[in-house]
C-alpha cells in the first residue's frame, strides 16, 4: 500500500489530503483537519450573556456569523424578538462578510489555480494578468475589502463584530457614512463583474485543458436562503434531492432530525449527513435551490449559469462560479439595503435573562450555520456548534475519490494529481478553524 | 512589481489561531509593492519557508507538537522574528490555564489516529523561540501590520488607548452602578466610563486608533497591557483599573472586581497578562512592544 499525503495551501487553516492506493487502485482518499479549536469545550461554565464576544474567535474568516448564530440563539433562550431594523443591520453585516469570502476564495484561493500559478500576486504579474488595464491583485483586494468596510459599518469592528447584542444592535447605521459605501460599489461594482468575467473565461479554458468540472454525481443540497429571498440572516432549512425536488424544509431546533454529525477517527473535523445521504452546502447549494436573487447583474449571471449547466447542476468546480454570482448579488443588496433608512428607529430592545436551550440559524458563506447552548443558573451547561464544512466532509471525500481515480491508473500517478487534489478541495472552501470547532 | 524579487522576503506562519490576523494582514493592500510574500499557506502555494527570509510574522498560539516544531524551523530561517496577535503573546482564547473542566474534556476529545498531538494548554510562542517584536492585538489592525513591516523602531505609539479615543473623562457624571451591554444608548464624545461602561482603554496599550471607543463600544483590551504593566503580575493592571474607577465613578468595588473576572474580559486582561506567571519566559520590554 502507498499512501499520498498532500499538505494544503490557499484553504482556511491546517488539512491535508490523503490517498491510499494498493496495486495502482485507489483505496481511499480523505481529507483531514489537523488541528482542533475546542470552543465546544472551553465555553462551558462561562456566562451566558459574555459568549457572543468569546465564539466569534472561532474563526476569523466567519467571525460575522458566529457572531449573529450565537446572538440569536441566546435570544431564542431568553424569548427576545429584536425590532426588524436590528434584523436589516445584521443582513448588511452578513452581506458583507459574504464580499469579503467570496472574493477571498474566487480570488485569492482559487483563481490561481485556473492559470497554475502559486498565488494571485504570481497570477497578477503572469502573461494572463499584464493583458488587463489594472492590477488584478490590487483590485481583487479592493473589492475585497468593501466586505471588510461593511463589517466594519454594520459590526462596529473589522474582524471579530461587536454591535450585534441580545435584543438588536447597538446603533444604526448613519447616512452619510452609507452614502460614502454606496459610492465605493458603484464605482467597483464594474471591476467586481470584469473579475468574473476573467473568472468564468479561465475556468472554461481551465477545464478545456483537464477535461473535466470535478464530480458531478447528483446529491442533496442543503441552505438555509429561500427560493426567492436570499435572505442570510435565516429561519429554516432547506433541502433540495439529487432529482431537483425539494425534501421538507425543518427550523434550526429540530435539526438532530434531519442532520447526523459523527466524530472520524483520522481528522479533527466532524463529518454530517442528510439522514444518511451524502450532502453539499456553500454557494451551489445555494443557488441551486434559488429561483431568484431579486437584483439584476446577479439574476443575468444566474440565469446564464442555468442555462450552461442545468439546474441543478451538479459539478463541484461549479461551486467557484456560484460564489462569484454570489459576490456580484452582495454587492447589489448592500447598495440597495445601504439606500434604505438604516438610521432611524428602534435598533433594540429589553430582555430578562432565563435558563434553557436555544438554537441560532444563519447562512455563513460556507452554507447554514447552528449555534445550540444550554444555560443553566446563567452559565453556558453545553454548547455546540453545527458547522457548514461539515456538511460538506462527505461529498469533499468523495470528490476526492473521483480526481484520485481519474489520475492514478496502471500506469503510475499522474504529476497532475496534486494540483486537482488542491482544486477538489478549494471548491467547497472549507474552513478547518471552524470545522474543529 | 516587476522587480519583486530584489524586495525583502517575508513571511507568515500561522500556528494554532482563528485566521483573524491573517485577514486583517490581507485588508491592506499596501504590501503587495513593498515585500515580496514567500510564504503564507493562506495565500500562496508553499509548503516550506524558505531560507532567508527577512521577517517572519508568527500568528497563533502553540498547541500541538506539530507548532513547536514549525516555529523553531520558522525561527531558524528568518532574520527577524514579530509575533503577531493575542494568541502568538499569550497561547489566546484556546488557553485555559485555569478551567480545569475545560481543560479535561478538551483533551479527552482530542485523540485521533496519524495526527498533530494536542498540547496540554496552548503555550505563547516566546516559550519556545526569541522573539524581536510583539505586535499585540486581536487581531492588530492593518496599519499596524504595516507599520510593524516598514518601520518598527521609529513608530509613534500612543501609550494608552484614551489617547486616541478622544472621548472627555468628565468629573461631574459618576455612575452608581455598571451600565453592562443591555442599555445600549451611548453618548457621543463623554468617556465610557462616565457612562458606566467597563472600558479598559485606560490600562491597555494605544496603537489601535481606539477602534472600539470612538463609535461607542468599551474596550476590552485586546492590544494588552500598556508599558507601565509589562511583566507585571496581573494584579497591577486590575489595580490600576480599580483605580481608575473609584476615582470616575461610585460603582462599589465588588461590582467593578466582579466585572474585571469576567472571561469576557479575562479573554484579554487576564490571558495576556497571565505570561508573567510563566517563570520560563524572557521579559518582554517595552522595546519590543509595538
Ligand atoms: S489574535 Fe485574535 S484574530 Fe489573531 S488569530 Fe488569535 S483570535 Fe484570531
Ligand atoms: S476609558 Fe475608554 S472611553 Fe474613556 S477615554 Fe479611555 S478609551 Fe475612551
Ligand atoms: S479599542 Fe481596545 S479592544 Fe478595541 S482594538 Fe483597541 S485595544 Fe482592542
Amino acid at each position: 500500500m502507498t499512501t499520498l499525503t498532500y499538505p494544503l495551501s490557499r484553504i482556511e487553516g491546517h488539512a491535508r489530503v490523503v490517498i491510499d492506493i494498493h496495486d495502482n487502485e485507489v483505496f481511499r482518499a480523505d481529507f483531514q483537519a489537523m488541528e482542533m479549536r475546542g470552543f465546544s469545550h472551553y465555553v462551558r461554565g462561562v456566562p451566558a450573556e459574555q459568549i457572543t464576544v468569546i465564539v466569534p474567535r472561532i474563526c476569523g474568516v466567519c467571525s460575522t456569523a458566529h457572531q449573529v448564530a450565537s446572538v440569536k440563539a441566546l435570544e431564542d433562550v431568553f424569548g427576545v424578538v429584536p425590532p426588524p431594523l436590528a434584523e436589516d443591520i445584521r443582513e448588511v453585516l452578513l452581506l458583507g462578510q459574504l464580499i469579503q469570502n467570496q472574493a477571498t476564495s474566487l480570488f485569492i484561493f482559487t483563481m490561481p489555480d485556473r492559470v497554475n500559478a502559486s498565488s494571485l500576486f504570481e497570477l497578477s504579474r503572469s502573461e494572463a494578468g499584464k493583458a488587463r488595464a489594472f492590477s488584478l491583485a490590487q483590485m481583487a483586494l479592493r473589492i475585497r475589502k468593501i466586505g471588510t468596510d461593511l463589517i466594519s459599518l454594520a459590526g462596529g469592528q473589522f474582524i471579530h463584530p461587536i454591535k450585534t447584542v441580545i435584543g438588536g444592535v447597538t446603533s444604526g447605521i448613519p447616512r452619510v457614512k452609507a452614502d460614502q459605501l454606496i459610492l465605493t460599489i458603484e464605482e467597483l461594482l464594474p471591476v467586481a463583474t470584469d473579475l468574473l468575467d476573467i473568472y468564468w473565461d479561465l475556468s472554461m479554458q481551465m477545464v478545456d485543458r483537464i477535461g473535466s468540472w470535478g464530480d458531478d454525481e447528483p446529491t442533496h443540497y442543503l441552505a438555509s436562503t429561500e427560493a426567492n429571498n436570499y435572505r442570510l440572516n435565516s429561519r429554516r432549512l432547506r433541502v433540495m434531492k439529487p432529482d431537483g425536488s425539494e425534501a421538507p424544509s425543518f427550523d434550526p431546533h429540530e435539526f438532530e432530525a434531519y442532520l447526523q454529525i459523527t466524530e472520524s477517527e483520522y481528522s479533527y473535523a466532524g463529518i454530517s449527513s442528510y439522514l444518511g445521504h451524502i450532502m453539499r452546502a456553500n454557494s451551489l447549494a445555494r443557488v441551486n435551490l434559488a429561483e431568484s436573487f431579486g437584483t439584476p447583474l446577479a439574476d443575468a449571471y444566474r440565469e446564464r449559469f442555468v442555462e450552461t449547466f442545468g439546474k441543478p447542476a451538479h459539478a463541484i468546480m461549479f461551486f467557484d462560479l456560484c460564489r462569484g454570482i454570489e459576490l456580484v448579488y452582495a454587492l447589489e443588496k448592500a447598495r440597495q439595503m445601504l439606500s434604505g433608512d438604516l438610521e432611524h428607529g428602534e435598533t433594540e430592545i429589553g430582555y430578562t435573562p432565563r435558563d434553557g436551550t436555544g438554537f441560532g440559524l444563519v447562512e455563513a458563506p460556507r452554507g447554514p450555520l447552528i449555534h445550540r447552548y444550554e444555560v443553566e443558573n446563567g452559565l453556558i451547561k453545553s454548547a455546540d456548534f453545527v458547522i457548514p464544512t461539515v456538511h460538506n466532509m462527505l461529498a469533499i471525500r468523495r470528490a476526492l475519490t473521483v480526481v484520485a481515480k481519474r489520475y492514478v491508473s496502471h500506469e503510475g500517478i499522474d504529476a497532475e494529481l496534486e494540483r486537482a487534489v488542491g482544486r477538489v478541495v478549494r471548491a467547497f472552501d472549507p474552513c478547518i478553524a471552524c470545522a474543529t470547532k | 512589481m516587476e522587480s519583486s524579487t530584489d524586495l525583502p522576503k517575508f513571511a507568515v506562519l500561522q500556528l494554532s489561531g482563528c485566521s483573524g490576523c491573517e485577514v486583517s494582514l490581507l485588508n491592506s493592500e499596501e504590501w503587495i509593492n513593498n515585500f515580496q510574500l514567500v510564504y503564507m499557506p493562506l495565500v500562496v502555494t508553499s509548503n516550506k519557508i524558505p531560507n532567508g527570509v527577512e521577517v517572519l510574522l508568527v500568528t497563533g498560539g502553540v498547541r500541538t507538537d506539530e507548532d513547536i516544531h514549525n516555529l523553531r524551523k520558522g525561527r531558524s530561517r528568518a532574520r527577524k522574528l514579530i509575533a503577531v496577535g493575542t494568541c502568538a503573546l499569550s497561547g489566546g482564547v484556546a488557553q485555559f490555564k485555569k478551567n480545569h473542566i475545560a481543560r479535561e474534556s478538551f483533551l479527552k476529545a482530542s485523540h485521533r489516529l496519524r495526527m498533530p498531538d494536542m498540547l496540554p494548554n496552548a503555550y505563547p510562542i516566546d516559550k519556545f523561540v526569541e522573539v524581536d517584536l510583539y505586535l499585540p492585538g486581536c487581531p492588530p489592525t492593518p496599519q499596524l501590520f504595516m507599520t510593524a513591516l516598514k518601520d518598527p523602531e521609529h513608530a509613534q505609539i500612543a501609550p494608552i488607548v484614551c489617547q486616541e479615543c478622544g472621548r472627555k473623562k468628565l468629573n461631574d457624571m459618576r455612575p452608581k452602578s455598571i451600565t453592562g451591554s443591555r442599555s445600549g444608548v451611548v453618548l457621543p464624545d463623554i468617556c465610557l466610563v462616565n457612562q458606566g461602561y467597563v472600558c479598559l482603554g485606560t490600562s491597555t496599550r494605544g496603537g489601535c486608533g481606539a477602534l472600539c471607543t470612538r463609535p461607542g463600544h468599551a474596550c476590552v483590551g485586546c492590544r494588552g497591557p500598556a508599558n507601565p504593566y509589562l511583566n507585571k503580575e496581573p494584579k497591577f493592571v486590575l489595580d490600576n483599573l480599580r483605580r481608575v474607577f473609584s476615582r470616575m465613578t461610585d460603582i462599589p468595588a465588588e461590582e467593578i472586581d466582579a466585572a474585571l473576572a469576567s472571561p469576557w474580559l479575562s479573554l484579554f486582561l487576564g490571558q495576556f497578562t497571565d505570561y508573567t506567571q510563566e517563570t520560563d519566559l524572557p521579559p518582554r520590554t517595552k522595546e519590543k512592544m509595538l
